[in-house]
């Protein structure tokens, strides 16, 4: 959906960056850091193929992206898929005609079957690519040699038993809850989910009144959750929600009938106004995957590979397609969270620590 | 005539079982409380439609609904205070800067059909596009905080126990139906439908009408934009999302055929309600959550079929 107008504000801001970071790494000659980084300049050129510039998300991820590019002085470029799988692709093959193997990419594919004829033309180029989210499960990184570098995604399963058990907890244990699926097809919405039902199998105190699906959506969400409360009444004790829009439609319904912090929800994916709510004492919990983080891991796991520095075929296959975590935030912890990423903008992550944020193997 | 005219109040018996059937199987759908959600939910809706029925009992379409919700959506927050605000809080007043950049909006979607010959379906589809894109420049993205109790009192007071976006929505319904039936507009956009050839010749400014009936539609879509933002707190680029088609079908469940020149707000309000009865309803009753879908699309189908019963299928394409 994202516009045309918006690709050449990226491609305006890139020149911007260029000059910008020509002129400081004339100042930054002094430390040997500033020579590095303009020979790495002239070395690579970074790319980050997202979605779209529309969601939060993604907008942290292209943020993060700059971030990484920034520390190293080379270019960086957004490439929007505008959720079109055809362009997203020609768009990387473009990239890879002008940069050949310079090339250094961190990609969300459209679709899952997109990452192959990504990983094709990235390894035909002799570029390299880290790709996040989706893949289709046959296609593997070591398949590739050295050229597609790793595929890192997130588990929505322990997301789902974490925010459950906070949710839970807020309710003294026990009691009747209702919960909202994301697109019952997405695969972050079923694991999402399975986790939840894990963790109502482990409490074995807590009674699902309802499971609906509100495709991802606040409005829908809105109106299931009004419908719930006429349905259930006072024995909704808690509501799970498997994305913070979502949370939020519930949250918001649940202020229009003058119970928002009596009923407490909770949220997944850590945007803004979801941790607003958890620090007001309306949501129980949510969790932060750090899309800025995945922007910049992802180009770094790939400029590692490009500049030598990592040696993908060498390194073990758990190291290649892997889970990363995500960071839950319940009420015991959002403020000291708030004061550290909110108030004051979080320390740059270190780039280098590939693995710092590792789950297990996928 | 007898067919005709049962014809004529179909929809309304068919919303008047389903309330009926809802509240044998659940009887607290029929509670006062619920009966105020239901109202509550479809303010938003109910206002987006009718402001496609204008352009739809004109024979025409308007494709533009999510991208003009969310520029109007984005341009409340533009004019608060809040990380989207560019330096002006207006407070409420921000509503008002909305709904007219909305209609402008809608004008030149009118416009551009009108005066360049795009068809209305691709000329508000484009423009729908370019309300995205300035939506994503002006909120960066993100879903920004409607920073005014102001206006999130729309959706959160109330006053004898409703909402003021459920007094808010039957005002913009009563205007509707103003325009409609007593203004000369309304009887133009009426004839258009019915054959602009016959309009012409009888008068009627042919593209005054288009232009003026688009512009209705957007400022509808900018009320609309503004119960949402004030309902969920926020405005965000996604915030039209699914509204497209919830109102066109509504439309059409109400009985205003996307051929024009039949239907108008009546048909829109009872079409609206029949969706939203619907919706909550199947919530209420327990039906699981991959028939709802099936149940919607059904209904659907059935309420076109009802609305074609004795006309002669010209449109069958």
């Amino acid at each position: 959906m994202s516009p045309r107008s918006f690709y050449e504000a990226a491609k305006l801001n890139r020149r911007r960056f260029l000059i910008g970071s020509a002129l400081g790494a004339g100042t930054l000659i002094v430390p040997g850091a500033g020579l590095r980084a303009a020979f790495a300049a002239e070395d690579v050129a970074l790319a980050s193929s997202i979605r779209s510039l529309s969601n939060a998300f993604h907008v942290a991820w292209n943020k993060g992206g700059e971030a990484f590019a920034q520390s190293i002085g080379a270019p960086h470029s957004a490439l929007i898929t505008e959720g079109n799988s055809e362009k997203g692709v020609a768009d990387i093959r473009a990239f890879l005609a002008q940069n050949g193997a310079k090339s250094v990419l961190g990609v969300d594919p459209n679709d899952a079957p997109d990452a192959r004829p990504i990983a094709e033309a990235v390894s035909e180029a002799g570029g390299f690519v880290t790709t996040v989210w989706n893949k289709p499960d046959d296609l593997h990184p070591w398949d590739f040699g050295d050229n597609y570098v790793a595929h890192m995604s997130f588990d929505g399963n322990p997301a789902g038993v974490d925010t459950a058990n906070a949710l839970f907890e807020s309710m003294g244990g026990s009691g009747g809850i209702v919960a909202l699926g994301g697109i019952p097809s997405n695969t972050p919405a079923i694991q999402r989910k399975a986790g939840l039902m894990k963790a109502i199998e482990d409490n074995g105190n807590i009674e699902l009144l309802d499971f609906q699906d509100a495709d991802w959506d606040a409005t829908k969400a809105n109106n299931i959750v009004s419908a719930w409360v006429t349905r259930f009444g006072s024995d909704i004790k808690g509501i799970w929600a498997a994305n913070d829009g979502m949370a939020i439609g519930a949250l918001e319904a649940l202020r229009a009938e003058g119970l928002a912090g009596q009923i407490l929800v909770t949220g997944i994916d850590g945007t803004k106004d979801a941790i607003t709510a958890v620090k007001n004492g309306e949501m129980a919990a949510t969790v932060d995957w750090d899309p800025s983080w995945i922007g910049g891991i992802a180009l770094s796991l790939s400029y590692h590979a490009a500049t030598g520095k990592l040696t993908p075929s060498s390194e073990p296959k758990e190291h290649r397609e892997f889970y990363a975590n995500g960071v839950t935030i319940t009420q015991a912890d959002v403020e000291e969270y708030w004061k550290t990423n909110i108030e004051s903008s979080p320390p740059a992550p270190d780039w280098n620590d590939l693995w710092g944020r590792f789950d297990r193997q996928i | 005539m007898q067919l005709q005219s049962l014809q004529r109040w179909m929809p309304l018996i068919v919303l008047a079982g389903l309330c009926l059937v809802i509240g044998i199987i659940e009887p607290r759908f029929l509670t006062i409380d619920n009966l105020i959600r239901v109202a509550a939910s479809s303010a938003m809706p109910l206002v987006v439609a009718l402001g496609v029925t204008f352009v739809i009992v004109m024979g025409s379409i308007d494709l533009s609904i999510e991208g003009s919700l969310a520029f109007s959506a984005a341009v409340v927050v533009s004019f608060l205070s809040g990380p989207a605000g560019i330096g002006i809080d207006l407070g409420l007043f921000a509503v008002v800067v909305a709904i007219i950049s909305a209609a402008l909006f809608g004008a030149l979607i009118g416009y551009l059909h009108v005066q360049m010959q795009i068809p209305s379906f691709m000329a508000s589809l484009g423009m729908g596009f370019v309300g995205i894109g300035i939506a994503t420049l002006l909120l960066g993205g993100e879903r920004v905080p409607v920073d005014s109790e102001a206006i999130r009192a729309i959706a959160l007071s109330r006053f004898m126990n409703v909402p003021f976006s459920v007094y808010l929505a039957f005002a913009m319904f009563g205007l509707a139906w103003f325009i409609q039936n007593h203004t000369v507009l309304g009887r133009h956009i009426m004839a258009l439908g019915g054959g602009e050839e016959l309009a012409a010749q009888n008068g009627v400014n042919i593209k005054r009408t288009r232009i003026l009936a688009f512009t209705i539609a957007g400022f509808y879509f900018g009320t609309g934009a503004v119960l949402v933002s004030a309902k969920l707190g926020a405005a965000s680029t996604l915030i039209g999302n699914g509204q497209l088609f919830a109102a066109i079908s509504a439309v059409v469940v109400g009985g205003t055929a996307l051929t024009g020149g039949n239907g108008g707000v009546i048909n829109t309000l009872v079409g609206v309600a029949i969706v939203m009865v619907l919706s909550n309803g199947m919530i209420i009753i327990g039906l699981p959550t991959y028939l709802q879908q099936g149940v919607l699309g059904a209904a659907i189908i059935v309420a076109v079929l009802l609305n074609m019963h004795g006309r002669t299928p010209q449109l069958v394409k």
